[in-house]
Parts: C-alpha cells; sequence; structure tokens
C-alpha cells in the first residue's frame, strides 16, 4: 500500500475522536470523518512531503467543520428553540457514558464551535500552541484567547447545571 | 518570590504545557499565594481531566471497514454514501443552546471561504430563480425531444449527460437549457411534480475543486451540491430539506453513472 495511505489510515482514530469532540452525536462525527478522509484522498498531491499527516488531516476536518457551520449559519438553522435542559440533549442509548462524561461534552457542545474547537485541538489532541494554530488558521493569540474563553464557558455552563440539580432536589 | 508577575492567562499556559519548565516553580508559588486562582486552576484541570476521559474510549474503538476500503481503494462507491451531517450539528447547536439557557453559539465571522462552491451554488440558484419562475418559456429544448437535448447539451458542457429518472421521487423531466457558468457553461435540467413543484439539475464538467453542501439564501431555494472528478452538479429546489436531499442523491447517482458508463 502506498505510504501516505497508510499514515491516513493510522489517524482515524483520533480523527474520529476529535469528530466526536465537535460534533457529539457518533453518527454525524463519523459521517464528518468520511467527508474528511474524501477530501484528504482528492487532495493527496497538496499533501507537502515532511508535513505531518496528523496536523495535514486534523487541517482539512477542521475546514469542513468550520465551513458547514458557517452554511448551518446562514441558513439561519441557529435560532434559538425554547427547550428544556434535560430533554434537550437525549443521548441515544448505546451510548454508554456517566453523568460526568455526559455532562462535560454537553457542556462542550453548547459552547461556540471556534472555542470548542481550540479546546479539543489543544487540551484532548496534545498540539502545541503553534500547531493548533496553524490547524484552525488563527493567529496564537486568537487561540489563547479562544481556549481561555471556552474554558469559562464550559465551568459557566456546568455550574449553572450544578445549580440547577441543586434546585430540583430542594424543591422535591 | 515570583520571577514574574502571573495572571489567569498563565493558568492555561500551565495547563496546556506552554508554561516554561524554569517558570513552574515560580507559578506554583503564585497559585499558593493565591487561592482564588488556585481554586480557578483546579476546576479548569478537572474540566480537562472530564473532557479526556469522557472521550478517552474513542482511540480504542476498531476503525469501522468502510473508512478502511475507503482509504485503501474502491473509489468508486465514495460519493454515493452522501451524509448529512452538518445538519445533526445544527440541530445539536440548537439543543445545545436551549439546554445551555440561552448562551448563543456565534459562527459568524469564521475565516473560511469556500469561495469556488458558493460560486457554483449561487449560479445554480441564480438559473433557478430565473428559469423556474418561467411556466412557458422555463426550456429551450422540450422533454419530448430529450434524445436531441442529451447528445446537444452532452457536447456543449463536454461530458456524456444523461437525463436522471426522477419519477420514483415524483418529479418529470419539463426539459433543459444551455447556460453560461463561471467561464464555461452548464447545463440546467427542470424537472416538476405532480404539485408543480419545480427542481432544477444544474450541471457542469468545469470543476477543479472537491466540495459538497448545502446552500441557501434566506427564504429563497435550497441548492446541494457536489464538486468532485471534474463534475460539478447542483441539485435546487423549494422542497423541504429532506426531500431535496432524497431527490438530490438519486439524480446525482444517475449523472455519475452515465457520465462513467461507456458510450
Amino acid at each position: 500500500m502506498d505510504d501516505r495511505k497508510a499514515a491516513i489510515l493510522g489517524e482515524i482514530p483520533r480523527l474520529r475522536r476529535y469528530a466526536r469532540a465537535l460534533l457529539r452525536d457518533r453518527d454525524s462525527a463519523d459521517d464528518l470523518v468520511q467527508d474528511c478522509l474524501e477530501r484528504a484522498l482528492a487532495r493527496l498531491d497538496n499533501w507537502q512531503t515532511g508535513e505531518s499527516p496528523r496536523k495535514w488531516l486534523f487541517t482539512i476536518m477542521h475546514h469542513l467543520f468550520i465551513d458547514q457551520m458557517r452554511k448551518v449559519s446562514r441558513r439561519g438553522e441557529m435560532a434559538m428553540l425554547p427547550l428544556d435542559g434535560d430533554e434537550a440533549l437525549a443521548v441515544p442509548s448505546v451510548q454508554v457514558e456517566n453523568i460526568a462524561s455526559r455532562e462535560i461534552l454537553d457542556a462542550l457542545q453548547a459552547i461556540a464551535p471556534e472555542r470548542r474547537a481550540a479546546i479539543v485541538t489543544v487540551a484532548i489532541e496534545g498540539f502545541s500552541y503553534a500547531e493548533a494554530a496553524n490547524i484552525l488558521g488563527i493567529p496564537a493569540g486568537t487561540l489563547m484567547s479562544r481556549i481561555s474563553r471556552g474554558r469559562e464557558d464550559l465551568r459557566a455552563l456546568l455550574d449553572d447545571r450544578a445549580r440547577r440539580r441543586s434546585l430540583k432536589v430542594v424543591e422535591k | 518570590m515570583t520571577a514574574r508577575d502571573f495572571t489567569e492567562r498563565d493558568i492555561h499556559l500551565a495547563l496546556d504545557g506552554e508554561l516554561p519548565d524554569e517558570e513552574r516553580a515560580a507559578f506554583e508559588a503564585w497559585l499558593e499565594a493565591n487561592p482564588e486562582m488556585k481554586a480557578r486552576n483546579n476546576r479548569f484541570g478537572t474540566d480537562r481531566e472530564a473532557l479526556r476521559l469522557a472521550l478517552a474510549d474513542a482511540l480504542d474503538e476498531p476503525v469501522p471497514a468502510r473508512f478502511t476500503k475507503l482509504v485503501v481503494g474502491d473509489p468508486g462507491t465514495r460519493m454515493l454514501q452522501r451524509s448529512r451531517w452538518w445538519q445533526a450539528a445544527a440541530a445539536a447547536v440548537l439543543l445545545a443552546t436551549g439546554a445551555a439557557g440561552g448562551y448563543v453559539a456565534g459562527t459568524r465571522g469564521i475565516g473560511t471561504e469556500d469561495a469556488v462552491a458558493d460560486r457554483f451554488a449561487e449560479e445554480a440558484v441564480a438559473a433557478y430563480v430565473v428559469y423556474a419562475a418561467e411556466k412557458r418559456h422555463a426550456v429551450e429544448v422540450p422533454a419530448a425531444d430529450g434524445e436531441h437535448m442529451r447528445s446537444w447539451l452532452s457536447a456543449r458542457i463536454g461530458l456524456r449527460l444523461v437525463t436522471p429518472d426522477l419519477t420514483a421521487d415524483g418529479f418529470q423531466l419539463v426539459g433543459g437549457r444551455l447556460l453560461p457558468a463561471g467561464t464555461g457553461k452548464a447545463a440546467m435540467l427542470l424537472y416538476e411534480d405532480a404539485e408543480g413543484n419545480r427542481i432544477s439539475l444544474f450541471v457542469t464538467s468545469e470543476s477543479g475543486s472537491y466540495a459538497k453542501g448545502t446552500y441557501a439564501e434566506r427564504n429563497g431555494p435550497t441548492a446541494v451540491y457536489w464538486l468532485d472528478k471534474g463534475y460539478g452538479c447542483a441539485v435546487v429546489g423549494a422542497l423541504p430539506q429532506e426531500r431535496l436531499a432524497i431527490v438530490a442523491r438519486n439524480a446525482y447517482r444517475q449523472l455519475i453513472e452515465g457520465a462513467e458508463s461507456k458510450v
């Protein structure tokens, strides 16, 4: 097999994890991985020798993700719906998760996509700030502020949820 | 005893391994001296661990066969497994937005441009807006002259154009016309269902890029498009998204099969 294809194959588990962090829903995440692989294969010639396959593939996936988020927003689907917190992000039953995992993943989905991507590339995928800024196509300073704001958002959401839960307990 | 003034920013640098080793000790001392910052540091650290844990399993799962197959070969089936993950993503954002009690995720101003795809989709939408509204002059060549239309448009746009059979989706071919597209030419095929809903197929052989997506202006028709392998194809209509996606997939499959079949 082609060396480059072998390298791509080796990155699939990480691409799936990244996609899942971005999109939450497993099927949607795998669809994003598939789109990413298709685009990568169509552009194999653009892959410069010496460039890490991981960075190259993550860059492709990030573009696909942001591009579609942008289109989704243009279609006006980002409008708010009055939904109650508990039923809002119903997780399919096959996705066995403990409460802590579910809460943090729910919160991650609730923050702005650019902040989500910044946190995940650095804190989960372990890229350096320089690498992450490169993948996301933003200056390092912007990356930093997305990470810190994203973490604040996450914490605020988790605190809020914990507060609501304790309120419910009191009501009963 | 700090070598420099630390700030909250350093909490993130430290968490993400970006704090220089020689500053580490001074940073720890700063945390000890600032309980509020220490608490913050611990919360962010806990959140990061929770995230890692929540996503840890993903790496151990076996790679689905469809991905291996996709990478190793068999390119012919690639375009058939069309997905619309971004719609699920949109729903997730919507739902999460509700769940968060009012946080509005902002995606405005993201600097990723896919100009070629957008231009192609815009042309397809513009053609639809102009011609689908025409009752009597929507097409140049009516479906009755299908054989002639196919050979004429094929010659003009430079690929073997078939007229997909969309009767299973309730659509009959009305006819087609030749249009400018970018610097080249496009064929537009127009279909109509029993209620008078029209959809168009906008096809070029000019595309040098690779993209797919859904494009819509507010209150306008929607285009589902693919750019690949030298083809550009957009299916445009004002149908509900789900129905349009099904018709589009069906049409695209037939177009690709037709274009790639041996004459």
